[in-house]
């Protein structure tokens, strides 16, 4: 049972990290538009093989 | 088969596949997408909608989870206004030159109803050549691009999501969305870090608990214990601090809100967890302290979403003018930013567009749509010497008008400043949930120190503990997610119906409604002009009357012309003559014919029988000497209006009719529709008067309206509405806007709003009686700490699933 005093500050850095991680990502912006990144999940398949056909009509560079 | 994955698109024919506006009867605008034929109600929805098939992008259609909405046609798409925005001093304000020598700009974008909006614009825009990236956000309806200039100008930009439907214009940075936005990420940075700091202090917890079952060691015990303490020290610092600040500053204003029992059951639970843990005695609630900020703070950011996610702040009445304007200088007529504009200075207002300044017409004769100040949509002939306003619309013809003062000092600027005004003057109705806290408060203070008085001369020792356990055990928390999860659920439900809920309280407020007032065109009305009645004069059948009609008004763009648009196969007259403020005149067969006003027709044929007496908008019809026909046109009542106030009126609330237009048409619709309480002619600030009379008199006013003359009372009424096709400013007012074309909308609101109060009442009831008949077991000392925090999650599941049953599909229809 003494491993707790070792596995417990570990967790607890581990979590530290962890929240860290999910700040940085608030603040870069990833969690600004919530809806659309929900529903784009989704609808990208549908629509890539629409683009791509365009795209290889339209686009030149 | 495209209907079926498709959530808005009806299967009724009536309605645009477009925007979901009745199709107006005889219109005939077809367009094939995705190979099934589609009617369509107007030529704007026909362009945009080709526009969008032809592209290939008909997908838009059936991802979409709301209506598009309805392009304005009488202002065509015009490349030309938009090339302001490539001079370098504009251009400067809403983009900046990258290193590689990209250039990355923003655009607020009108018109954004859903996700499948963001991504039309998008694949739209990625296709063209010498664009690098677009992105949108919905929250925010703001454009983010970056392009090459060398191959593509901004100004194109603005052309292409005009054509797609969406109203562009520069972004610029406000105070007031920055803040939002800061208040949104501290919002979502706070649920995160209790999110984790919930999961680990429930860890210790559940060992902590096994422990006090089955026994533990004393020196593990204190271990996990004062980790619990650690991590709930900084969840309780970061995260819950904002619960301490809103409720001392409510204090000191001698208020007492929801957010002081949340702090007090917060701060002393925490307070007493740190002291056992400290001194080794008594029992721990860090897991309940946790596990209460967490659901808090996640109940708060989904009902601040909701209402954030369609803020429209920015939208002011200045946006709808443009900034580009035609000057003339010395060697002519030349393009120049509206900001320069400089008293004195001479414009050229083309038909169709919007008069950028106050000024007075030095040459030209024209007619002006003054919908801005009066709500009307038939114009007002001006001739020179006659003030135009800013705002308003040149129908007819080209005008030079002379400026005559800045944007401040124009009639447009003082009717946003009495917008600013109503906003102030709003009255504030408490929220239920603060009501109840005052009174909470007040009870749990005096049980708890019933408690320990009687602790303290039956066994002092245990006075502290058992005190504090009731202090817990009432912990609000139920109570405090019982308006939040509500409103939230409603919300979502109502969003779905095609409701957007803006305003903060706004249901609450809404389900306390006593008198309703509806704004008449455009809001009873359609706000445009559909014949309505013809009066043939002479041998003609009314198809060969109307087709004249058709072949002549063609040749117009006055407001009337649109009513004859849909007409099929229109005659082709020659010489066309267009006769400002009087009518057309042209040749067909080698007949003379005119159409227009009595006395421009009555010149040509002096045997024109008399006005006909109903009041309809009449225009003549002859041909040489001969009589045709008189046409009687008119606003059309929208179809579902009679069963929206009959509904409203059997509901028991007041209703009554505020219009701007001083015709006899208000009085007579009102008649037809069982409205007593009439109110014709009333300028925006008089709309805004009449309100205050109401509101005196202790009436909770909910306005509905479209026009930006309404907005200064949708911004005053105590709840509002504005409905579809309404402007951007009086959106940016109303708490609730109607997506869907179906003014049905607002009695339904109304109903789910009174439904969500119920639902706020029950779960009252259940949070109160739940901590009634917890707090004697506490009292006596018979809780301990992992029953109280089973007992405070159930209370709370209870409370959400409950509030869940709001979004349930038709639960207006069985109430």
């Amino acid at each position: 049972m003494d491993s707790l005093y070792l596995l417990i500050p570990v967790a607890l850095v581990l979590v530290a990290l962890g929240i860290k991680l999910l700040l940085w990502a608030i603040d870069n912006g990833q969690y600004d538009d919530l809806d659309k990144e929900a529903w784009r999940i989704l609808a990208d398949d549908q629509a890539s093989t629409n683009k791509n056909d365009k795209a290889r009509e339209n686009n030149d560079d | 088969m495209v209907t079926d994955s498709c959530l808005v698109a009806s299967v009724e024919s009536e309605s645009c596949f477009h925007c979901g506006e009745p199709v107006p009867t005889g219109a005939l605008f077809k367009i094939e997408i995705s190979g099934e034929s589609r009617n369509m109600c107007c030529p704007g929805c026909l362009a945009v909608a080709g526009m969008i098939a032809s592209s290939g992008l008909e997908n838009f259609y059936q991802q979409r989870t709301a209506y598009s909405e309805r392009p304005d046609a009488s202002e065509p798409v015009n490349a030309e206004q938009y090339l302001i925005y490539d001079q370098p001093e504009l251009a400067e304000r809403f983009s900046q030159q990258e290193t590689n020598g990209d250039v990355t700009a923003r655009l607020l974008l009108g018109g954004i109803t859903c996700a499948a909006c963001t991504w039309l614009i998008e694949q739209t825009l990625s296709q063209v050549a010498g664009v690098q990236q677009a992105a949108v956000n919905l929250q925010q309806s703001r454009l983010d691009i970056r392009f090459d200039p060398r191959e593509l100008k901004a100004s194109e930009i603005f052309a292409r999501v005009e054509a797609l439907g969406y109203r562009p214009q520069p972004f610029q940075i406000s105070a007031r969305r920055e803040q939002l936005r800061q208040e949104y990420r501290s919002d979502l940075r706070r649920l995160a870090v209790a999110g984790f700091g919930m999961m680990q202090v429930g860890m210790f917890a559940v060992a902590l608990h096994a422990g006090d079952i089955q026994g533990i060691q004393e020196q593990y015990q204190g271990l996990l214990r004062g980790f619990s303490l650690l991590v709930s020290s900084f969840i309780v610092y970061y995260s819950a601090g904002t619960f301490f600040r809103t409720a001392w500053r409510h204090l000191k204003q001698g208020a007492l809100v929801m957010d002081l029992p949340v702090a007090l059951a917060i701060g002393l639970a925490w307070l007493a967890s740190a002291w056992a843990t400290v001194t080794g005695t008594g029992q721990v609630y860090f897991d309940s302290v946790v596990m209460f900020t967490f659901f808090l703070l996640l109940g708060r950011f989904l009902e601040a979403r909701v209402r954030q996610r369609h803020a429209m702040t920015w939208f002011d009445a200045e946006s709808t003018l443009p900034d580009a304007v035609r000057v003339r200088q010395e060697d002519g007529w030349a393009s120049v930013a509206r900001s320069q504009l400089e008293r004195g200075d001479t414009l050229l207002i083309q038909a169709g567009q919007t008069v950028p300044a106050d000024a007075r017409i030095c040459s030209g004769q024209s007619a002006v749509r003054e919908d801005t100040f009066n709500g009307e949509h038939l114009p007002r002939s001006v001739v020179p010497g006659d003030i135009i306003y800013a705002g308003t619309v040149n129908v007819e013809a080209a005008l030079e008008a002379d400026v005559q003062g800045s944007y401040a000092e124009s009639r447009l600027a003082a009717l946003q400043r009495s917008v600013e005004v109503a906003e102030t003057e709003k009255p504030k109705l408490a929220k239920m949930a603060d009501r109840i806290a005052s009174w909470f408060v007040a009870g749990i203070l005096l049980v708890t120190s019933t408690t320990a008085i009687v602790w303290w001369q039956i066994a002092p020792e245990q006075a502290l503990w058992v005190s504090l356990s009731v202090l817990v055990i009432s912990c609000p928390c139920a109570l405090a997610l019982a308006t939040p999860a509500a409103l939230t659920s409603a919300a979502s439900a109502l969003r779905a119906a095609g409701v957007i809920v803006r305003g903060e309280n706004a249901l609450e407020t809404l389900s306390r409604t006593t008198h309703l007032l509806f704004d008449k065109t455009g809001t009873l009305t359609q706000g445009t002009l559909v014949i309505h009645k013809v009066l043939p004069l002479a041998q003609l059948t009314e198809a060969e009357i109307l087709k004249r009609c058709a072949g002549l008004q063609h040749w117009s763009n006055h407001p009337v012309s649109r009513a004859f648009a849909a007409i099929d196969e229109p005659e082709d007259f020659t010489e066309v003559n267009y006769r400002v403020g009087a009518g057309l005149e042209g040749c067909y067969d080698g007949n003379t014919y005119r159409m227009g006003s009595e006395n421009f027709c009555r010149q040509l044929c002096p045997s024109l029988p008399p006005l006909p007496e109903q009041p309809f908008y009449w225009v003549a019809l002859c041909q040489n000497t001969t009589p045709i026909a008189w046409i009687g046109l008119n606003d059309q009542l929208r179809t579902e209006a009679p069963e929206v106030i009959a509904t409203a009126i059997a509901g028991g609330l007041q209703v009554g009719l505020l219009t701007g237009d001083s015709s006899p048409q208000g009085p007579l619709l009102a008649r037809q529709l069982g409205i007593k309480d009439v109110h014709t002619g009333l300028e925006p600030q008089q709309k805004m008067q009449r309100v205050q009379v109401l509101q005196s008199n202790n009436a909770v006013v909910a306005m509905v309206g479209d026009g930006l003359n309404d907005a200064p009372v949708l911004s005053l009424a105590d709840t509002s509405f504005a409905v579809a096709g309404a402007t951007d400013l009086a959106r940016a007012q109303a708490d609730f806007v109607i997506v869907g074309g179906d003014l049905g909308a607002v009695t339904d609101t109304w109903h789910k709003a009174k439904a969500c109060r119920k639902i706020i009442l029950q779960n009252f009831a259940w949070a109160l009686g739940y901590n009634l008949s917890a707090i004697p077991l506490a009292a006596t000392g018979h809780i301990p700490p992992w029953a109280a925090a089973i007992g405070m999650s159930l209370s709370s599941l209870l409370v959400v699933a409950n509030s869940l049953r709001l979004n349930r599909r038709r639960h207006n229809q069985e109430n």
